[in-house]
C-alpha cells in the first residue's frame, strides 16, 4: 500500500514542477496542480475503503511505512507515515475540499497574473497539510506544521503589493510563531522523557511520566494549538487573513489549516488525558473562544470577517469537545465544518466576484440575481447555524452529548449561547446580502466552474450529518443516539437565533448604529475587537519597534562609524604619508640619515646602559 | 703633546660630518659632488690613520685607501658625465628638478 | 721634538681641513667652492705625511689636487653661461645641519669613549719598497690591483657614453 505515500506526494511534485516554470508558462499549466489534487483525492478515497470497516480503531494503524533519510548522532532519521481511521478520514475531507477549492480558484483567480505561483502556493499546503494527518513521529508533524505556516503566510500575502495582505500575511506568522514556541518547547520535553518522537511510543508511554512534566509538555502542544486554531488570545491574525484570496481562505482559514490545531489535540489527547488541569483550560479557552468570536462576528460590515469570526468560534467548539475528552466529537465537526464552511467562504467569493465588494452594507437583494449561489450559501448558513437536519446540526450535538458525559453542564449552556449567537449573525448576514433592496446594478450570478465544487459542498453537507453513528463506529467508538431533549434544545435555540436575527435586521432594519447610539462604551469595546489588537501593539509591538529603531541607529552610528572610521582612517593616513614621497633626493637623503642617527643612539644608549 | 689616534678619528668624524652636511644640503648637483668628494677625504684618513695605529706593518689601510681613491675618481668622472648630460637637457643642474618620482 | 713637530703640525692640517670644509659649504661662488676643495685635498695629503704614508699622499695630490679638483673645476666652467651665474644661493638647511650635529657628536662620543688599544704611533713604518711588493704581490694586492683596473675601464666607458652628443 505504499501508493498512499504519493498522497502527499503528488500536490508536492505540481508544486515543485510549476516551481521550476518561468512565469508564462506556470499560468498556462493549472491542470497539473489540479490533476494532482484530483488524483490525490482519488487515491484518498481509496485508502478509505482500506481502511473500512475501521474495528481497528484509533491507535492502530492500517498502515505503516518508515524511510530512513540519514543518520544524526548515530540515530536514524526517519521520515514515516501511517494511516489509521482518523488520518483516512482527514485525507478524505482535505484532498476533496482542496479540489473543490482548486476547480473553483480556476475561476476566481483566472485573471490575476502570477495565478500560477497561487497554484502552486495551493498545492504545496495541501501536501504539507496531507503529510501532517499522514505523519507518524511528531517531528515530521512539525516539519509540515511549519510549511504550513509558511504557505499561510505567503497565500494570505498573495497580493502583497497592497499594504494590507502585507501586514495581515506578518501578524499572521507572528502570532502562530508565539504558538509555534510551545509546541517546539513541547517537542524537545518529549523527546527528553521519551527518547523519540515516534507517535505510538510516546502515546504509550504517558503513563509513566512525571506530572509536572505531562502538564508542561500538554501546554506546550496546547500553545501550539491555540495558535494555529486561532483561540482567544492568539485568534487575533485570522480575521486580518481575510486579506488574502477568497478560495485560499476556504482552504486554509476554513477548512483546513486552522483545523490542524485540533488535529494535534486530538492526536495527542492521551497527554492531556493525563493532564486534567491542562484539558480543563482547554474546555475553558474554547469556550471563551466560542462566546468572543461569536459576539464579535454580529458587528462586522465586511461579509468575510463574519465568516472569519464564526470560523474561530466553531473552532472554539471543537476545543471544547476535546476539552471533555472526546475526540469522535472534535473530529466529526471539524469534518462538517470544513465542508460547510468552505462552502461559504466559496460563496462569499462568488457573491464578491459579483459585486466587486466585500462590504455588506453595499449589498442587497441578490438573491434574484444570483440564484445558485443563493440557495447554496443559505444551506451553508443552516448548517452553521445547527438547523436540521443538516450536517451542523449533529455535530454540534455531538459536542453537546460529550459535554454532558464529561459533567461540565456550563460548558453546555454556553455553547447554547454561542449556537444562538450564531444563527443570529448568520441571519444577519443572509438579511443584508441577500434580501431588501438591490443596491448592485451589474451583479451576475457565477460561472460554471464555480458553482460545481459548492455544488459538491452542498451534498456534502446534506449528507454528511447523517453519518454520524457510522463516523464514531468507523473510529472505534460507541454509536450513541441522539436523545431528543438535546435536539429539541439546540433547534430551539437554533430558531430563536434565526427569528431574531430576522426580526431585528430585516423587519426592523437595524444595524450596528444602533448600538452605537444607545451604548458609546459598548459599541467601542465591539469596534476595537475587545482590544486584543490594541493590547498586544501597545505591548510588544511598539516597545518592539522602539527597540528595533534603537539599534538600527546604532549599528548606523556605532558600527557603521567605526567601519567608516577605520576606511578614512586609512585614506588620511595614506594621505598624509604621501607627502613623503616628495621625490626629491634630499628628503630621502635626509630620511635616511635621520634614521640612522637615530639607530646610532640607540646602539649607544644600549651600550652604555649595559655597561659595556 | 703626542698625536693619538683619537685625534685623528675626530678629525675624520668632523670632516665627514661637514660633508654630510653639505651632501644634503646643497642643490646644485655640482656641489653635492663635491661635498661627496671631501667625505670621501675623511673616510681615507680614518683607514690611513688605523692603519698606522694598529697595523703598521701591514699597512692594510693604506692598500685600502689606495682602492677607495681609485673608485671616487671613477665616481667622480661619471658623476660629471652624468651632470653634464642633465644640465644638456634641462639646462639646468639642479638636483631638485629630478623629482619624477614623486608619490 | 718629533711630538711638538707632530702636534703642531696636525695643528694646522686639521685647521685647514675644516676650514676648507666649511670654506666650501658656506661660499655662494661655485668657483670658489671648487677651490676650497683643492685646499681640502691638499691638506688630506699633508696628513698622510704625518701618518707616514708617503706614496698615499703623493698620489692623493696626483690624483684628488691634481685631477678630481680640477675637472670639477672644468665641469663647473662649461656649465657656466655667464661669469655671474657661479653665485648662488648658499642652501644650508639647519634640519641636515642639526643631523650632521647629532650624527658628529654621537660619533665623537663614541671615539672617545672607547678603549683604543694603542696609546701612541707605533715605531715601524714601512717604506716605499716594501709597500710596492706587497701591492704587486700575488697573495696580497694583486687582484683587486687588477679588478680597479678594470672599473676604471668601465668607468671610462661609462663616462664617454655619457658625454656623446644627440643624435642629429
Amino acid at each position: 500500500m505504499t501508493w498512499i505515500a504519493a498522497i502527499p506526494a503528488l500536490p508536492a511534485i505540481a508544486f515543485i514542477a510549476l516551481i521550476l516554470m518561468p512565469g508564462a508558462v506556470r499560468n498556462r499549466s493549472l491542470w497539473i496542480p489540479v490533476g494532482a489534487i484530483v488524483a490525490s483525492a482519488a487515491l484518498s478515497i481509496a485508502a478509505f475503503f482500506q481502511t473500512v470497516p475501521g474495528e481497528h480503531g484509533i491507535t492502530e494503524a492500517v498502515w505503516r511505512a518508515s524511510w530512513v533519510l540519514g543518520t544524526v548522532d548515530g540515530a536514524p532519521l526517519m521520515l514515516g507515515m501511517s494511516l489509521d481511521a482518523v488520518t483516512a478520514v482527514m485525507l478524505l475531507t482535505i484532498t476533496l475540499v482542496s479540489a473543490c477549492v482548486h476547480v473553483y480558484s480556476l475561476s476566481y483567480m483566472g485573471h490575476d497574473a502570477r495565478k500560477g505561483l497561487y497554484f502552486a502556493e495551493l498545492s504545496l499546503f495541501t501536501s504539507a497539510m496531507l503529510l501532517l494527518v499522514l505523519a507518524d513521529n511528531l517531528l515530521l508533524l512539525f516539519a509540515a506544521w511549519e510549511v504550513m505556516g509558511l504557505c499561510s503566510y505567503l497565500l494570505i500575502g498573495f497580493w502583497f503589493e497592497e499594504d494590507e495582505p502585507r501586514r495581515a500575511s506578518q501578524k499572521a506568522f507572528l502570532v502562530t510563531r508565539v504558538g509555534d514556541l510551545g509546541l517546539m518547547f513541547a517537542l524537545v520535553a518529549i523527546f527528553k522523557t521519551c527518547g523519540t518522537w515516534d507517535l505510538a511510543t510516546v502515546l504509550g508511554s504517558v503513563g509513566e511520566w512525571a506530572p509536572g512534566v505531562t502538564v508542561a509538555i500538554a501546554i506546550g502542544l496546547l500553545l501550539g494549538a491555540m495558535g494555529k486554531s486561532a483561540q482567544v488570545p492568539l485568534h487575533v491574525w485570522l480575521p486580518d487573513a481575510m486579506a488574502g484570496p477568497t478560495p485560499a481562505s476556504a482552504l486554509i482559514h476554513a477548512a483546513t489549516m486552522v483545523a490542524a490545531g485540533v488535529y494535534l489535540v486530538a492526536r495527542t489527547l492521551p497527554i492531556f488525558e493525563a493532564a486534567p488541569a491542562v484539558q480543563m483550560a482547554t474546555l475553558i479557552i474554547g469556550t471563551v473562544t466560542a462566546l468572543v468570536a461569536g459576539l464579535l462576528a454580529c458587528v462586522q460590515h465586511d461579509i468575510k470577517k463574519v465568516l472569519a469570526y464564526s470560523t474561530i468560534s466553531q473552532l472554539g467548539l471543537m476545543f471544547m469537545a476535546l476539552g471533555a475528552g472526546s475526540i469522535v466529537a472534535a473530529l466529526f465537526h471539524l469534518v462538517t465544518h470544513a465542508f460547510f464552511k468552505s462552502l461559504l467562504f466559496l460563496g462569499a467569493g462568488s457573491i464578491i466576484h459579483a459585486t466587486d465588494t466585500q462590504d455588506m452594507r453595499e449589498m442587497g437583494g441578490l438573491r434574484k440575481v444570483m440564484p445558485f449561489t443563493w440557495g447554496f450559501f443559505t444551506i451553508g448558513s443552516l448548517a452553521l447555524a445547527g438547523v436540521v437536519p443538516l450536517s451542523g446540526f449533529f455535530s454540534k450535538d455531538e459536542i453537546v452529548l460529550s459535554l454532558q458525559h464529561a459533567g461540565q453542564g456550563w460548558a453546555v449552556a454556553l455553547l447554547f449561547v454561542a449556537s444562538l449567537l450564531t444563527a443570529f449573525y448568520m441571519t444577519r448576514l443572509y438579511a443584508r446580502v441577500f434580501e431588501g433592496p438591490s443596491k448592485i446594478a451589474h451583479a451576475h450570478e457565477s460561472g460554471r466552474l464555480m458553482l460545481a465544487p459548492m455544488g459538491l459542498l452542498v451534498f456534502a453537507t446534506l449528507v454528511l450529518g447523517w453519518m454520524a453513528p457510522l463516523f464514531a463506529r468507523f473510529l472505534g467508538h460507541e454509536a450513541e443516539s441522539l436523545p431528543l431533549a438535546v435536539a429539541l434544545t439546540s433547534t430551539v435555540i437554533a430558531a430563536a437565533g434565526i427569528g431574531l436575527g430576522w426580526f431585528m435586521f430585516h423587519l426592523r432594519g437595524v444595524d450596528t448604529e444602533v448600538l452605537k447610539a444607545r451604548s458609546p462604551l459598548v459599541y467601542a469595546a465591539f469596534a476595537r475587537k475587545f482590544y486584543f489588537d490594541a493590547f498586544y501593539d501597545a505591548v510588544f509591538i511598539r516597545p518592539f519597534g522602539v527597540g528595533a529603531r534603537g539599534l538600527w541607529a546604532f549599528d548606523r552610528r556605532a558600527i557603521d562609524g567605526v567601519v567608516n572610521g577605520l576606511a578614512s582612517l586609512a585614506r588620511g593616513t595614506g594621505q598624509r604619508l604621501r607627502r613623503l614621497q616628495t621625490g626629491r633626493l634630499q628628503s630621502y637623503q635626509r630620511l635616511v640619515l635621520s634614521a640612522v642617527v637615530i639607530l646610532m643612539a640607540c646602539v649607544m644608549i644600549y651600550v652604555a646602559m649595559t655597561g659595556a | 703633546m703626542r698625536v693619538g689616534l683619537e685625534a685623528f678619528l675626530i678629525l675624520s668624524a668632523v670632516l665627514f660630518s661637514l660633508g654630510l652636511f653639505g651632501a644634503v644640503s646643497k642643490k646644485g648637483a655640482v656641489q653635492v659632488l663635491m661635498s661627496l668628494e671631501v667625505m670621501a677625504v675623511a673616510v681615507n684618513i680614518n683607514l690611513v690613520a688605523f692603519s698606522r695605529f694598529l697595523t703598521p706593518l701591514t699597512m692594510d689601510g693604506q692598500f685600502f685607501t689606495i682602492f677607495a681613491m681609485v673608485i671616487s675618481a671613477a665616481e667622480i668622472g661619471l658623476g660629471l658625465a652624468l651632470v653634464l648630460a642633465i644640465y644638456r637637457r634641462s639646462r639646468q643642474s639642479e638636483v631638485t628638478g629630478l623629482n619624477e618620482l614623486k608619490g | 721634538m718629533p711630538s711638538t713637530v707632530d702636534g703642531i703640525a696636525f695643528a694646522v692640517l686639521a685647521v685647514a681641513l675644516v676650514g676648507g670644509a666649511l670654506g666650501m659649504l658656506t661660499t655662494k661662488n661655485i668657483m670658489h667652492a671648487g677651490f676650497w676643495l683643492l685646499e681640502v685635498s691638499v691638506a688630506a695629503a699633508g696628513v698622510y705625511f704625518l701618518l707616514d704614508a708617503n706614496y698615499l699622499a703623493l698620489v692623493q695630490l696626483l690624483v684628488y689636487a691634481g685631477a678630481v679638483s680640477v675637472l670639477i673645476i672644468f665641469s663647473v666652467m662649461i656649465t657656466l653661461r655667464r661669469r655671474e651665474d657661479a653665485v648662488r644661493p648658499r642652501d644650508l638647511s639647519w634640519q641636515a645641519g642639526l643631523l650632521a650635529l647629532a650624527f658628529a657628536g654621537m660619533m665623537i662620543a663614541a671615539i672617545a669613549a672607547y678603549a683604543w688599544p694603542v696609546a701612541g704611533m707605533p715605531a715601524g713604518a714601512p717604506d716605499l719598497v716594501a709597500f710596492g711588493t706587497r701591492l704587486f704581490a700575488p697573495h696580497g694586492w694583486a687582484l683587486p690591483f687588477e679588478i680597479a683596473s678594470v672599473v676604471l675601464t668601465a668607468a671610462l666607458v661609462g663616462a664617454v657614453w655619457w658625454s656623446r652628443k644627440e643624435d642629429e
